[in-house]
């Protein structure tokens, strides 16, 4: 559908709302095409493996937090030696190859907030994030405007998710530009004694873990959005303009 | 990319050392942000050796793996006017494009 807009004296064509392909899209299918060619793996294996990737999901890194909050021992080992700390807990780095995915290398930190410091990561490069343990990043994660302001101005950008923290207490942003992977322990909220494991890791979600937001006794992962009613509803009444609401 | 003898590089740096980032050249891939270019910080942890990623986008298996670590550095330090005293960041370094800074 064609739209037009206009520039004053004129106008002309929107641009079709198309994005065209990046060259490493073009290379990862070249390789990609290569391969099977080759008979290095199939089509079905390349899919099996996507799909394995993509259904990881945070739930690894909620039940590591609430372990951590629960088992001191086991927060030591965390902070310790976290990639040994998560075979503990049934996740293990070195699937599916035997050494990890191809940029998911076996270096894990996990980052302790306390009550006067508090940890948020980025990847100003890329992408880097703890796959193995909270799945894909979210699509702002990867974004260059969450990306180049985080480092410059973290207290605005945590700002937008609604995280206000008192000046006090110390911001810490961990770029991840090598090879060490990271998440966030934060800190267990006050309303959560006496919790099981289980109830406790439904109050971690995953920007708990990237350090955008704090875990709230009354908040869950799978808790219903709230919804705001539209001011003008589609199909609603309809009122004239000057009418009043 | 100087290619390695055998062995390891040795680690010059340990945890509390102040150190300063070089300011190399950039031989078509570097992973060292610009905005920590001069900039000096302190050590906060030994991670693992590895190859200089410069080395290993151009699958230089030979080259000499070096000793990384994450360098600490106060807000006020990287950006002109940050206006929070306490604030700062963390970012991984190879021991090559760091050297030793005084107090």
């Amino acid at each position: 559908m064609a739209q037009t807009h206009e520039h004053g004296d004129h106008s002309h064509p929107a641009a079709p709302m198309v994005e065209e392909i990046s060259d490493f899209e073009i290379l990862e299918i070249a390789v990609r095409e290569l391969a099977i060619e080759k008979g290095l793996f199939t089509a079905e294996d390349h899919r099996k493996f996507t799909e394995w990737a993509e259904q990881i999901g945070p739930a690894g890194g909620s039940r590591l937090v609430a372990k951590a909050w629960v088992d001191p021992a086991f927060k030591a080992r965390v902070l310790t030696d976290a990639v040994a700390a998560c075979r503990e807990i049934g996740i293990d780095w070195a699937e599916p190859t035997g050494q990890g995915t191809p940029s998911d290398y076996m270096e894990l930190r996990v980052l302790e907030d306390t009550p006067t410091l508090h940890h948020v990561i980025v990847c100003t490069l890329c992408s880097c994030y703890p796959r193995p343990l909270l799945g894909h990043s979210p699509y702002w994660y990867r974004s260059p405007n969450y990306r180049r302001r985080l480092v410059r101005w973290p207290r605005h950008v945590l700002a937008e998710f609604g995280l206000i923290l008192p000046p006090e207490v110390e911001i810490r942003v961990e770029d991840s530009n090598q090879k060490c992977r990271f998440m966030v322990l934060p800190l267990r909220p006050a309303g959560s004694e006496n919790w099981t494991e289980e109830q406790l890791a439904e109050i971690v979600t995953r920007d708990c873990m990237i350090g955008v937001a704090l875990p709230r006794p009354d908040r869950k992962a799978d808790d219903v959005r709230p919804v705001h009613q539209a001011s003008r509803p589609v199909g609603g009444e309809h009122h004239e303009p000057g009418s009043g609401p | 990319m100087e290619s390695g003898e055998t062995g390891d590089a040795p680690a010059r740096f340990n945890v509390g050392d102040r150190v300063r980032v070089k300011d190399l050249p950039n031989l078509f891939y570097s992973r060292t942000q610009m905005y920590v270019r001069g900039v000096r910080g302190t050590i906060a942890a030994r991670t693992y050796e590895d190859l200089l990623p410069e080395d290993e986008a151009w699958n230089r298996d030979d080259a000499q793996p070096e000793q990384f670590y994450i360098v600490r550095f106060r807000q006020k330090d990287l950006w002109d006017g940050y206006p929070f005293e306490n604030d700062t960041l963390q970012t991984e370094l190879p021991d090559r494009w760091l050297e030793p800074a005084g107090n």
